[in-house]
């Protein structure tokens, strides 16, 4: 119960951060304020978005995942490929590029669950191998990897770049990932079998759950959001390139932990993840709104991310935090209790 | 034999070493332009700034901790010094000044990770946006250009006729840095707190300033980097050095530095780096398009973990089968 409520807390204090961030841009820039514009930023982000909602499962095991952002790239060219080369129905391609996407997780899943090298090293690996070989495909098929594949068909950019109800489709697309997400993670078995393993895979190992399958499993997810957020971006800039993706890794990572999920495994949630990659997008879109250069843009996010994790990591250690050794008789008394 | 191939395995700076070797000569063996002096000379000559990042960043890995901000703080770093040569800034100053950007970064980077216990991931990942925000605002996005050629040529210049001068200054580094952290009680400091941080604070070590210190060093190898990406590339955009931080890891752990801490040597990153930074070549002597680059790496670096990870634990569950028989043949003796 303690525990939900702390999370919860964390969650509240996100709200209250994204409105606060409104409310500021709002009064520097009243044009901040139109619903349409503020929803159609949502576009902007919308890859960080979906793919750190699934990256949070990972993190929750105890892994890491670097590599989703050069699958990005990967599933973007191979989807160009099948509809120009290939001459496939471009929807026909979707399946596919999931299937890709959650191949690539599958590969690195494997790896990491199987053979027991840390995650963030197969995952580096990934990401080098992805990306390259995304450069190679393009390159032998089309021309240099720079250049991209466009000239989509209309209803696909529609995919992205239209609106359905009066809301921009990508922020429809996040609201249903979010919910499968949530439901996925926080009222399934599966979704229980990835926090014990988070907590402790021994345990969970002697609890009867094939734990390097649940491992595995993550990173297949976490392989398919990104191959999702590819096919978005390629109907949103309506082109597919080998480079995109390249820069999303870091702003990943950062949503996810700033979303209250602990690098260590064990605890977070979708919820906090997903408002964190709200904060984080509309940070951003906002500054550059009231007129900062783009290029600045990593300042305010790393110091927010900085200052956000300190401030959780002393106030949860009840002040500075010290190792259990040095605190008093008494504390360490109490602490057991509480254990128990 | 058998001993010698085993004691080589168990060198994690030597076995580095013979992958290396034994890369260089199927190089070598498809295409022997490879081997010519000229091109290994100018293979190794251009790995010295990943060399140093590399030798950076083991410290911060062999703490168990990890440091993603050395491409930014390179980048910063690189933007300072181009400027200061540009405006004709004396050596003496603008170098040391340099060489404050990275030790600061450093010390940032330490007292959030050992005294605010933000995770060193978290907190690097956050200096690494600002310090590239930094960047873009120094140089005001322009690259920096028109630098003096006697600067340029510095990282040309050699001594015995052959010998880069950075290389030699850098090979000296690497060794006395491997002394001090094999040999020195201070250095072995950062194995042991890499090792069990818990245990290394109940034995008395200063774990959190020997965390500082760590970071502190890495920042400002990437600084020294920094000075040597402007020699040798003779400009500065301000990208410079973004992903460089991951190449750096990767040839730490090429050179079997584990990322959990308290396992490898500074001479394995030193090979690490030439891998890493010699695939590119290697790949053009083969008639390989160059843009395999990054796939052949990523295959190299996956291969090797997962090899490595495999033989460990097949070393380890020999060794633990002969603990057993060991033990059962006592207990039939004593029966």
């Amino acid at each position: 119960m303690d525990k939900i409520r702390k999370i919860f807390r964390w969650e509240t204090a996100l709200v209250g951060i994204l409105v606060a961030q409104i409310f500021i841009f709002g009064l520097i820039n009243p044009r901040f304020l139109k619903i349409n514009v503020l929803l159609g930023s949502v576009n902007d982000y919308i890859s960080i978005c979906i793919i750190a909602l699934f990256v949070t499962f990972v993190i929750i095991t105890g892994g890491m995942d670097i590599q989703a952002g050069s699958i990005v790239g990967l599933t973007s060219i191979v989807m160009g490929l099948l509809w120009k080369v290939g001459g496939m129905n471009i929807w026909g391609t979707i399946p596919i590029v999931l299937l890709v996407g959650a191949l690539c997780g599958a590969f690195s899943g494997f790896l990491i669950a199987y053979t027991g090298v840390q995650a963030m090293v197969v995952t580096l690996g990934g990401m080098f191998l992805f990306s390259g070989l995304a450069v190679v495909i393009s390159n032998a098929a089309v021309s240099s990897a720079f250049q991209g594949i466009s000239g989509f068909p209309a209803e696909f950019v529609q995919l992205a770049n239209g609106k359905s109800f009066g809301i921009p489709n990508p922020f429809i697309i996040f609201i249903v990932l979010i919910i499968f997400a949530y439901l996925l993670l926080h009222k399934t078995k599966y979704g229980r079998k990835i926090f014990l393993v988070g907590v402790n895979t021994n345990a969970a190992q002697y609890a009867g759950i094939n734990t390097k399958l649940v491992i595995m499993s993550t990173y297949i997810l976490s392989g398919m959001g990104a191959a999702i957020a590819g096919i978005v971006l390629t109907s949103y800039l309506g082109s597919s390139r080998a480079d995109f993706g390249a820069e999303l890794t870091l702003p990943i990572v950062t949503a996810v932990v700033l979303g209250g999920t602990i690098i260590t495994g064990g605890k977070g949630g979708v919820i906090g993840t997903a408002l964190a990659s709200l904060v984080i997008g509309i940070l951003k879109f906002g500054l550059q709104m009231v007129g900062f250069s783009t290029q600045y843009l990593d300042i305010p996010v790393g110091i927010l991310l900085i200052v956000a994790v300190a401030i959780r990591s002393v106030s949860a250690a009840g002040g500075l935090k010290f190792p259990t050794f040095m605190k008093s008789k008494g504390q360490r008394q109490k602490m057991a209790g509480s254990a128990k | 034999m058998k001993q010698i191939v085993r004691k080589v395995f168990k060198t994690p700076g030597l076995s580095s070493a013979f992958f290396m070797v034994a890369l260089f000569i199927v190089a070598g063996i498809i295409n022997p332009a490879f081997l010519s002096l000229d091109n290994l000379q100018l293979c190794i000559n251009g790995s010295v700034m990943y060399m140093l990042l590399a030798i950076g960043i083991a410290f911060v890995l062999m703490t168990g901790e990890i440091d993603v901000s050395i491409g930014s703080v390179l980048g910063l770093s690189a933007a300072f010094m181009a400027t200061c040569v540009r405006d004709g800034v004396s050596l003496w100053i603008a170098i040391p000044c340099t060489l404050a950007i990275g030790a600061i970064a450093g010390l940032l980077n330490g007292y959030g990770v050992a005294k605010l216990h933000v995770s060193s991931i978290i907190m690097t990942l956050g200096t690494m946006g600002i310090l590239r925000g930094t960047v873009y605002i120094y140089t005001q996005g322009k690259w920096v250009e028109n630098l003096p050629d006697y600067f340029k040529r510095y990282t040309q210049a050699s001594v015995f006729g052959f010998v880069n001068v950075f290389l030699l200054v850098t090979i000296i580094i690497t060794l006395g840095i491997h002394f001090y952290m094999s040999k020195t009680k201070k250095g072995r400091y950062l194995a042991a707190i890499g090792d069990n941080i818990n245990g290394a604070n109940l034995i008395g070590i200063p774990v959190a300033r020997t965390q500082i210190f760590a970071f502190v060093l890495s920042g400002i190898f990437a600084s020294l980097a920094g000075i040597i990406f402007v020699s040798k590339v003779g400009f500065v955009p301000p990208t410079a050095g973004s992903g460089y931080e991951m190449k750096a890891i990767a040839a730490c752990v090429i050179g079997g530095i584990s990322l959990s801490g308290g396992v490898g040597t500074v001479i394995g990153a030193f090979f690490g780096a030439i891998i890493m930074s010699s695939i590119g070549r290697i790949l053009v002597f083969l008639k390989f398009p160059s843009e395999w680059d990054n796939t052949i790496t990523g295959i190299l670096l996956i291969v090797i973990v997962v090899a490595d990870s495999l033989f460990r634990r097949h070393s380890a569950e020999k060794a633990r089968k002969e603990r057993l028989s060991a033990r059962t043949l006592n207990e039939e003796r004593e029966a």
